[in-house]
């Protein structure tokens, strides 16, 4: 959609697989939880050390107990080496255990450390988005903002576990390996570290090219799934076009690529794998080959030969995993990219530093609009100077068709935006001296199709504010005539809402939205009345629920009932972002302009 | 097991391929094994004092099987896997057919994404467990065997003992893999709340903002955050459990095999290099192992995802061709309708009922009334979605006794959600045409529907994409796009279902006079909210809230009465009247 700005698509993806100032920020978030980084580490590190004992001991009962009795002997070396066999044996199985112990706690505290980490961003991450400008998320699909608290946040995770960590730990492993190598055998070593390479080149070409496999497959598969959706949703046009033949031949069609795609990202599976396999193999050839030479000529005991063998196994994995380790680390930073540029977006409407506290509530709460002119676009107003007054206890409406800018003034006495021009007080202070939240909290607004979140319905009128108190829940739903309403639900106050109030029928959900506003008891009401008609026994409700809110409170309403209109102090009429009359129902009923017009189209019975 | 045979019968339809594959996966596991023994024997030589030829003959023999090795694993992995891929490719393409041909009845009432998933996840369950899952089996079944043979033959005792803790290895998988599947889905699903709580949350932002609750809702989804935390540590505690045993299982045997194996070449029963083939062969048994104990994890998994996909395939499709067809006769713009009803599957009500109804070949019949009073499912019934009670006719036969392509081939529909799909205008307007259109029809139908300078302006004209991908297309946009659509099957019956809601009233007035003077013999049926756009019909259906007929008339006489027609009119005449000012 136009309206949205492309740049926060998805399609920011950083470049490079490394970036220190990306990697420095992060790094940055995860200094609180620094000491579950050293105990990974310590895990890692001791696990390593246990993995490389098992080797070590078959090369000191190779070369000690079983050499000494293959070399010749009696029954006494016999069973000396026996003894000497079941100690080893006895350390092996200790070092067995305790590694299993520490794989164990590799795996658990590793993906912890990630978590922690990741739920301390993701936390804070929403928390800031929250308190972004409204024109933040009418600018963006809410499904990408979905994106950067989910999927962006888990690529973040992989990079502080099998991203960061692993990725140090694989690379001092293969350093380690190698060394360890070369002091075992000099000349075997250099046989295996020449061939390694060959083995790094493998693993980095596929990897590179499996994710351009996947990518290409996830593609096709997206188009493949958007096709299939779109027919599922117009599944009515195909049946009665009669055209199920070619939307069939169509998905065919799509399903070819899709299918092409994976099979090339198939062979390359088929071929990396053997190839690796096929690599190894030529270097445990060639190890062989210098190994036996060695033996032969007495510089090698089989015991040595052993050792090396099993570390050259251990060296094989962390080598190909390098590629993946890689792809891992450049998915994590363009989502950090993503996510950092959410934390750099500031508010633009929020407390200034000297935030004078909202005036204490008296009688006199009154509210006033100054040549207030508000528009999106440079050059294009949506409201031009519009002046009124809200007097203490007065109720204001506003009227007008649709477009006319109605939504508008509640967007600014809410202070969702600041006006273009002019200013909008709240006994007589500018709101933009004002904390927004503060000025908020002594608001109740009822919005049009009044939006109902998913929790009880006591959650949903006392929405967590501890000015609420049961007390106050009780009076809020008298007055707003709800009572009979909750007591036929199920389990009354604690009935779950589904999503978006499902099963209430839309003029319960109007009361349950006035119980909401009324149960703060607010100082300020902003109301913008449901259109929707709703069964007579209903209207009533809505209609004495609206008074009571009303009633002896300053109100600004976008007016769609009869009876509120003609129950307001002042009625405004909005035409095209204009004010064009104002005054009492009467008064504008006697003057048969605008407002006469929109009264006879809504209300001629 | 019935049902996962009966898919697996769809890869025989790749006969060759498969058995070929099938065929190279021992093969696979045989050369595999023979580098091993190479390898083995050459180290016993050593020991024997066979000194260096012995290394050069084995280290031929290991560059022929390593090579054997690596070219079968490619061949099995590429002829079994991509059969899979193949049978993916067809059971989806049916998969569709058959959503595409459903009752619009089961669309409505199951929810797509369902419908998605079945195609998506559970076909792929379906192939990963016939395709790759049999290949590893077959692998494991070859594997654990012949190297049981081989090892008891080298020494039976330690063969026996070193399968004590690969056989607890695998049954722990078969016993972990459910349980990870099931903390897996529970950490899916934590994803699925946060996602969720964080989409209520920017949808409802306005009375998140305006009750200043930022506070309050960020908490409530650290919550969220907080369970997933925990979902994600048992998870990742039991992938720890999965990966210790693993570990632990695999070190034991070394164990066992440096206890009894040691004592063995102590005694002088073992060689050097038969040791060294007790551990590469344990190495190599422990893959297929796991696997096995995998797949046997998977295996309910597998039949549920078999079991919805067969849902589908095997549903019947209600509405079809009877099985004796009469020909179309009569003119197809001519419709009678005794006494129809419909009520929807599930529903007590009809939602519409009592309809009596001559629609003459070439005339226009307008259908009205208040939200919600059938007048979209009415419509549908004219092309034969829906199955009523009563009897309509086209021409002078029962739409159920006539062919699917009888009864909808001459119709052109236009809906009222404006659907069109993510493909160029023309592809768009060709989508129901016989004949696709050439360009000067294009243009002639472009004109017809007042959208021929909208047109011309789009960057790529004609050729223009729509929807997410192209250009966004406003409301009366997509409206005029869906009649042209419709027009370009020059359909002896056009039907508009409150399809001129988002064009201005001039240029609706100007694509009604279009629409009666493109077609003389062309039937119009149009459902509106706006009543001008009924204003000159022959006749005008309006119907109650109840969906039972409250008036049947021309606009003169509708309009001059005391019902709902008359009282919307007025209305709407004071709307415009408000436009204008």
């Amino acid at each position: 959609m136009s309206r949205f700005k492309s740049s926060y698509d998805e399609d920011v993806v950083a470049t490079k697989a490394w970036d220190s100032l990306l990697l420095w920020r992060l790094l940055h978030w995860a200094r609180p939880h620094w000491g579950q980084f050293i105990i990974s580490l310590l895990i890692l590190v001791t696990l390593f050390a246990v993995q490389l004992g098992g080797p070590y001991v078959w090369r000191l009962a190779l070369d000690g107990p079983v050499k000494a009795v293959v070399e010749g002997g009696d029954e006494a070396t016999i069973a000396g080496a026996l003894s000497h066999l079941d100690l080893l044996v006895l350390i092996y199985a200790g070092l067995v255990l305790v590694q299993g112990m520490l794989s164990y706690l590799e795996v658990a505290q590793l993906a912890r450390t990630g978590q922690v980490v990741i739920h301390d961003l993701r936390s804070k991450l929403f928390a800031h988005i929250q308190e972004l400008d409204i024109t933040f998320f009418d600018e963006r699909p809410t499904g990408s903002l979905v994106t950067r608290v989910t999927s962006d946040i888990e690529n973040l995770s992989e990079l502080f576990t099998s991203g960061l960590v692993v990725l140090f730990f694989d690379v001092f492993k293969i350093i380690a390996l190698v060394a360890i190598l070369f002091w075992i055998d000099f000349e075997l070593a250099l046989v295996v570290a020449a061939l390694t390479p060959v083995l790094v080149l493998v693993s980095l070409l596929f990897r590179g090219g499996a994710r351009r496999g996947f990518r290409q497959v996830r593609a096709q598969l997206a188009r493949l799934n958007g096709y299939l959706q779109e027919v599922l949703s117009g599944v009515r046009v195909v049946q009665v076009f009669h055209r199920e033949e070619r939307v069939s031949k169509r998905f065919g069609d799509l399903l070819q690529p899709y299918l092409e795609a994976n099979l090339r990202t198939l062979w390359l599976f088929a071929f990396f794998f053997p190839a690796i396999s096929l690599t190894v193999f030529l270097i445990q050839g060639a190890a062989l080959k210098v190994a036996g030479g060695q033996i032969v000529a007495g510089e090698l005991d089989f015991g040595a030969f052993y050792q090396f063998w099993i570390y050259l196994a251990l060296l094989v994995s962390p080598v190909r995993e390098l590629g993946e380790r890689y792809n891992v680390l450049q998915a994590a930073f363009a989502s950090a990219e993503r996510v950092f540029q959410i934390f750099d977006t500031t508010p633009s409407i929020a407390a200034p530093d000297d935030a004078t506290a909202p005036p204490p509530p008296g009688a006199g709460d009154r509210v006033r609009f100054e040549d207030v002119s508000f528009s999106y676009v440079e050059g294009s107003e949506v409201l031009s100077d519009l002046s009124f007054e809200i007097g203490a206890g007065q109720t204001v409406a506003i009227v007008g068709a649709t477009g006319a800018g109605k939504s508008t003034v509640v967007n600014l006495l809410l202070r969702f935006h600041d006006p273009s021009h002019g200013r909008i007080l709240f006994d007589a202070v500018d709101l933009r001296e004002l904390d927004p939240h503060a000025l908020r909290e002594q608001c109740g607004l009822v919005l049009q199709d009044d939006f109902l979140f998913e929790g009880s319905v006591r959650e949903n009128i006392v929405m967590g504010r501890e000015s609420v108190s049961e007390a106050s829940l009780e009076r809020a739903l008298r007055m707003s005539c709800a009572n009979d309403l909750v007591e036929r639900l199920p389990q009354g106050l604690d009935e779950p809402m589904r999503e978006r109030g499902g099963r209430l029928s839309t003029g319960e959900r109007q009361l349950l939205a006035i119980a909401r506003a009324l149960a703060g008891d607010p100082r300020l009401v902003i109301l913008d009345e449901a259109t929707a008609s709703v069964d007579s026994g209903t209207e009533a409700r809505i209609e004495e629920a609206t008074q009571n809110l009303l009633s002896g409170r300053c109100a600004l309403v976008i007016a769609h009932r009869l009876s509120t209109i003609r129950r307001a102090d002042l009625i405004l009429v909005l035409h095209h972002g204009e004010l064009r009359e104002s005054g009492t129902h009467q008064e504008l009923l006697e003057r048969d302009g605008i407002y006469a017009r929109l009264h006879a189209m809504q209300f001629s019975e | 097991m019935k049902l996962l045979a009966l898919f697996f019968r769809r890869f025989l339809a790749h006969k060759r391929r498969l058995l070929g594959g099938l065929l190279a996966v021992p093969l696979t596991r045989l050369a595999d094994i023979a580098v091993t023994l190479v390898i083995g024997d050459a180290i016993n030589s050593l020991q024997t004092g066979g000194g260096i030829d012995a290394i050069n003959q084995a280290l031929l023999w290991l560059t022929a099987y390593a090579l054997a090795q690596a070219v079968f694993s490619f061949l099995q992995r590429w002829w079994v896997v991509s059969t899979s891929r193949f049978v993916e490719r067809d059971l989806k393409q049916e998969l569709f057919d058959k959503l595409s041909r459903l009752p619009f009845t089961f669309h409505t009432e199951s929810r797509s994404g369902d419908l998605v998933s079945r195609l998506t996840s559970d076909v792929e369950h379906v192939r990963m467990f016939l395709g790759p899952g049999l290949m590893f089996a077959l692998g494991g079944l070859v594997m654990l065997p012949v190297t049981l043979v081989l090892l008891l033959r080298l020494n039976a005792g330690l063969a026996l003992t070193m399968a004590i803790p690969l056989a607890i290895m695998g049954l722990s998988f078969r016993w972990l893999t459910p349980r990870l599947h099931a903390s897996s889905k529970a950490v899916q699903e934590g994803i699925g709340e946060i996602s969720h709580r964080a989409q209520e949350n920017f949808a409802g932002i306005r009375v998140v903002k305006g009750f200043a609750r930022e506070g309050q809702q960020a908490e409530r989804f650290a919550d969220a955050s907080k369970t997933n935390l925990n979902n994600q540590v048992r998870l990742a505690r039991e992938r720890g459990l999965a990966h210790a045993i693993t570990a632990t299982s695999s070190q034991l045997t070394m164990v066992v095999i440096l206890l009894i194996g040691g004592r063995a070449m102590i005694r002088g029963e073992l060689g050097y290099g038969d040791t060294l083939i007790f551990i590469d062969l344990t190495l190599k048994l422990f893959w297929p192992i796991i696997t096995l104990g995998w797949l046997a994890g998977m295996y309910p998994r597998a039949t549920a995802a078999a079991a919805r996909v067969d849902e589908i395939l095997s549903r019947d499709v209600e509405i079809r061709d009877p099985v004796a067809p009469r020909e179309a006769s009569g003119p197809a713009g001519e419709f009678r309708l005794r006494d129809v009803s419909y009520t929807y599957p599930g529903s007590e009500e009809p939602a519409v009922s009592k309809i009596d109804l001559d629609v003459p070949a070439g005339s226009v019949l307008g259908i009205v009334g208040p939200t919600g009073c059938g007048k979209s499912t009415l419509l549908h019934l004219f092309g034969r979605l829906y199955d009523s009670q009563g009897t309509i006719q086209q021409g002078t036969v029962p739409l159920d006794e006539l062919r699917l392509a009888d009864v909808r081939g001459p119709l052109g529909y236009v809906p009222q959600d404006s659907f069109l799909f993510s493909d160029t205008w023309t592809g768009n307007v060709c989508f129901g045409a016989a004949v696709a259109p050439d360009a000067e029809r294009l243009r002639e139908l472009a004109e017809l529907v007042c959208i021929d300078r909208e047109v011309d302006a789009f960057p790529d004209g004609y050729e223009q994409l729509i929807g997410e991908r192209g250009v966004t297309l406003s409301g009366g946009q997509r409206q005029r796009t869906c009649i042209a659509r419709a027009l370009a099957r020059d359909p002896a019956v056009l039907i508009l279902d409150d399809a001129l809601s988002a064009v201005d009233t001039q240029t609706e007035a100007k694509l009604i006079d279009h629409l009666h003077t493109a077609g003389q013999e062309r039937t119009v049926i149009i459902a509106a909210h706006r009543l001008s756009s009924v204003r000159a019909a022959d006749q005008i259906l309006v119907l109650s809230a109840d969906g039972t007929p409250e008036a049947l008339g021309r606009h003169a006489e509708l309009a001059e009465g005391t019902g709902w027609y008359a009282d919307s009119w007025r209305r709407q005449q004071a709307r415009e009247e408000l436009e204008e000012l």
